[in-house]
This record gives C-alpha cells, structure tokens and sequence, in this order.
C-alpha cells in the first residue's frame, strides 16, 4: 500500500496557501508542520477526501493498483479536532451508525473495543456525547478515525485536550500503526514528531 | 464488500430519528407551527360563506399553504443542522452523498406524513369539511409529500454549506416547488369535492412523474453536491 501525493495546491480566493506540495510514503509517519495558517488541516481535508485541492492529485495505491475515490475513502481514517459527534446520542451509537452508513457496519463488541482502547469503554454506553468533557470528545475523534481499520491515518492535532493517560493510548496506538501503514500527524508540538520518519513543512 | 445500498441510507435516516426522538425539536417546531396556523384558519374562514365547489377550492389551498409552510419550518434542517453543529464532517468522511440524501429524505417524508396526520383530520374537522373521497386525497398526500420532502431535502444540501441559508432555501424551493404545488392543490379540490377516483386523474400522474424526475434528478446531482 502507498499513499501518494502530487504538486498540491490551495487557494481561497487569493494567492494560494501551500503550493507544490508533494509526499509519497508506503509507511511510517510523516509529521506535517508550520505556523498557524499554513494550512495544515487544508492538507490533512485534502489527504482525506474532504477538501477538494485547486491542484495536484492524491491517491492510494494497493497491490499495483490505483483505488477508486470510494475505495480511497475507506483507507483513510482522518480525525480533527472541527469533527463533531451527535450530542444526543452515544459515543458507540455514533460510531457504530457511521459505520453502517459507510457500509461496513461493526459489531458493538468491535465498537467496545475501539473506545476501550482510548480509555471510553463505560461512558461509551452510559452517557450521550454531550455531556463528554472536550478530553473524551478527542478520544472518540480518534476511535473514529480507526473505525473502518484504514491503513493511513490523519491525525490532525491529536493530543489536543488530552491528559497524560490519553497521550500514552494514543502514542501507543500511533506507534502501532505506523509499523503497518502510514500515519500522517499534523501538529504545532516538535515533541510530537521528534521521531517521525519524514516531513512536510508549510511555510 | 459494503453493505447494500438500502442499510447504508437506513443507517442514516436511524441516526437523524435516533436524534429527533431524543431532542423533539423539530418534530414540536412543526407541529406547533402547524396548529398555530390552523387555529389562525379556523377563525378567519369561519363565518365565509361559499357555494360547496368553492368552499372545496378554497379549502384545498389553504390546506396546502398550511402543509407547506409547516414542512418548510422543518425540513430544510436536516443538512443545515450538520454543518451548523459540525456532525456533517463524520457523516461526508463515512458515507456516499446518495445514502444520505435517501436517509435524510425518509426521515423528512415521515415527518411530513406525521404533520399531515395530525394537521388534515383537524382542519377537516375545524372547517366542518368532510373530502368526497378521503382515499384520492391520501394518494395526492403522499404523491405531494414525497415529492416536497425530496426536493426540501437536497435543496437543503445545497444551501447547506452557503451563507443566508434560510433566504436561499425559499428563493430556491419555491420555483422548484409550484409546479408540484399547483397540480396538489387541485387534485386535493378533486378528491374532495368527487367521490370517484378518477377525478385526480390526469393530475395523480403528473405528481408521480414529479416524483420520479426529482429523485432521479436528486440522485444523479448528489455527488456533486455533496463532494463540493
């Protein structure tokens, strides 16, 4: 599996906030960094299919093959701290309706487990998203984003509102996937990415 | 290999009927819209006299008025909602734009045939108006209302996501609403001053083909739509 990605560009009516920018990797994690405004969550909507770029391409390769836009949707699990969940319903009632509208609907023991792995598995059932503290609220971002199992994730800001417990599931998580596919992590933290394999830099 | 298409739009419309029966909002929104208007009806027409075939045109009109606006303080919400509480990103990341449309269209036909249920036995009742033939106008319901609550929901995809929702959600629907409208009105006068089921004939025809045009039409635009 490769994730590929040619001379992209954005702009809002005005010059254009990155240009040119190009990243290949088959695994690992690739920190994406620069200022506020340099639009890294752009680039990260863009990666994820959300965003359209004004130029350049991204795409998935599998077994030689190019994946079409609705296979490429489902390889690429995105979380960011704009992504809101239903405040009426639970964090598994969430997650386990996205998954079905996605059409690949998860057992409520696979939903358990996810949310279990960030540390949710109680509240995750108890208690509707809308009495989440903004911590939980980023750690069912994150199940999210690994909720149809992708082999790329974005990560935009991560570790936002998380304590110390959170990191550590997270880090774990990330440390995990990156062996297997690619984790792409955008954040403002250099200690988040001190180890990471490549660099997108937006000035 | 996905579920099939039908699991996927219900997977949608359960997360939009899972919401409303927890919150109420729109459902008490429309409602009280509805039985605001109806009372307002009730007074004003009250002492009209009309010779019955008008009483029937007058009252198929304002029936309708009372059907459309009532649906309109609620079915625009169901796009303009997502983006607004920022649900809309989980939802465009997961599922295709055609799941949801269908999803979102059940969710605003029910609600459309709960505010008719309630709405047409009461103005029937309050205008001492008894249809000629309660089952043509349960069809010229349905036709109307599927075709109102498929065009209010992918018009509110389309203004979702713009500035002024609202003003451009009525200068959009109303154009693309009258020709469904007219043909309702008039079948509705049909069916309520005519026991025989052909009176809504040719009428019940040009609802069927409006439904059918938009939901292809809907359908075949979503992607686009929805990708933005």
């Amino acid at each position: 599996m490769k994730f590929e990605a040619k001379g992209l560009a954005k702009s809002f009516a005005g010059p254009p906030i990155f240009r040119d920018v190009s990243l290949s990797a088959e695994s690992g994690l690739v920190a994406v960094t620069g200022r506020n405004g340099s639009g890294k969550s752009t680039l990260l909507k863009i990666f994820a299919g959300l965003m359209r770029p004004s130029r350049g391409s991204v795409d998935i390769w599998s077994d030689g093959r190019r994946l079409a836009e609705g296979e490429r949707g489902d390889a690429i699990g995105w979380a960011s701290p704009e992504l809101e969940f239903i405040d009426e319903l639970t964090a598994a009632e969430n997650l386990s309706l996205l998954s079905r509208a996605a059409g690949r609907p998860k057992t409520s023991g696979a939903i358990a487990g996810l949310l279990d792995a960030f540390g949710l598995a109680r509240a995750a059932h108890d208690r509707r998203v809308g009495e989440f503290s903004s911590g939980m609220k980023q750690r069912v971002r994150l199940a999210f984003s690994l909720l149809l199992e992708p082999p790329v994730l974005l990560w935009d800001e991560p570790y936002s509102n998380l304590d110390q417990q959170g990191i550590d599931a997270a880090r774990a998580l990330m440390n995990g996937r990156r062996e297997t596919g690619v984790v792409i992590l955008a954040t403002n933290d250099r200690r988040d990415i001190e180890d990471a394999d490549d660099e997108v830099s937006l000035s | 290999m996905k579920s099939p298409f039908p699991s996927r739009a219900f997977a949608v419309f359960l997360r939009d009927a899972r919401r409303e029966l927890r919150r109420r909002t729109t459902l008490a929104a429309v409602l009280f819209f509805a039985a605001a208007a109806l009372i307002l009806i009730s007074f004003s027409l009250a002492s009209v006299a009309l010779p019955a075939g008008d009483r029937a045109k007058l009252n198929a009109g304002v029936l309708w008025i009372l059907l459309f606006f009532s649906a309109s303080s609620g079915l625009p919400r169901s796009f303009v909602r997502e983006e607004e509480s920022g649900t809309a990103l989980a939802l465009r990341k997961t599922a295709a734009g055609e799941a949801v449309l269908v999803g979102k269209f059940l969710f605003n036909f029910l609600l459309f045939l709960a505010i008719a249920a309630v709405a047409v036995p009461l103005f029937c009742l309050l205008q001492s108006w008894t249809p000629a033939n309660p089952w043509s106008l349960a069809i010229v319901l349905l036709l109307s209302g599927f075709g109102v609550s498929f065009v209010s929901t992918f018009l509110s995809a389309i203004v979702s996501r713009a500035g002024q929702k609202d003003i451009l959600f009525v200068l959009t629907a109303l154009p693309l609403l009258m020709p469904l409208l007219l043909p309702a009105v008039e079948a509705t006068a049909h069916a309520a001053a005519d026991p025989a089921f052909a009176a809504i004939d040719p009428v019940w025809k040009v609802l069927l083909s409006y439904d059918g045009l938009a939901t292809v039409g809907g359908l075949v635009l979503m992607r686009f739509v929805w990708e933005g």
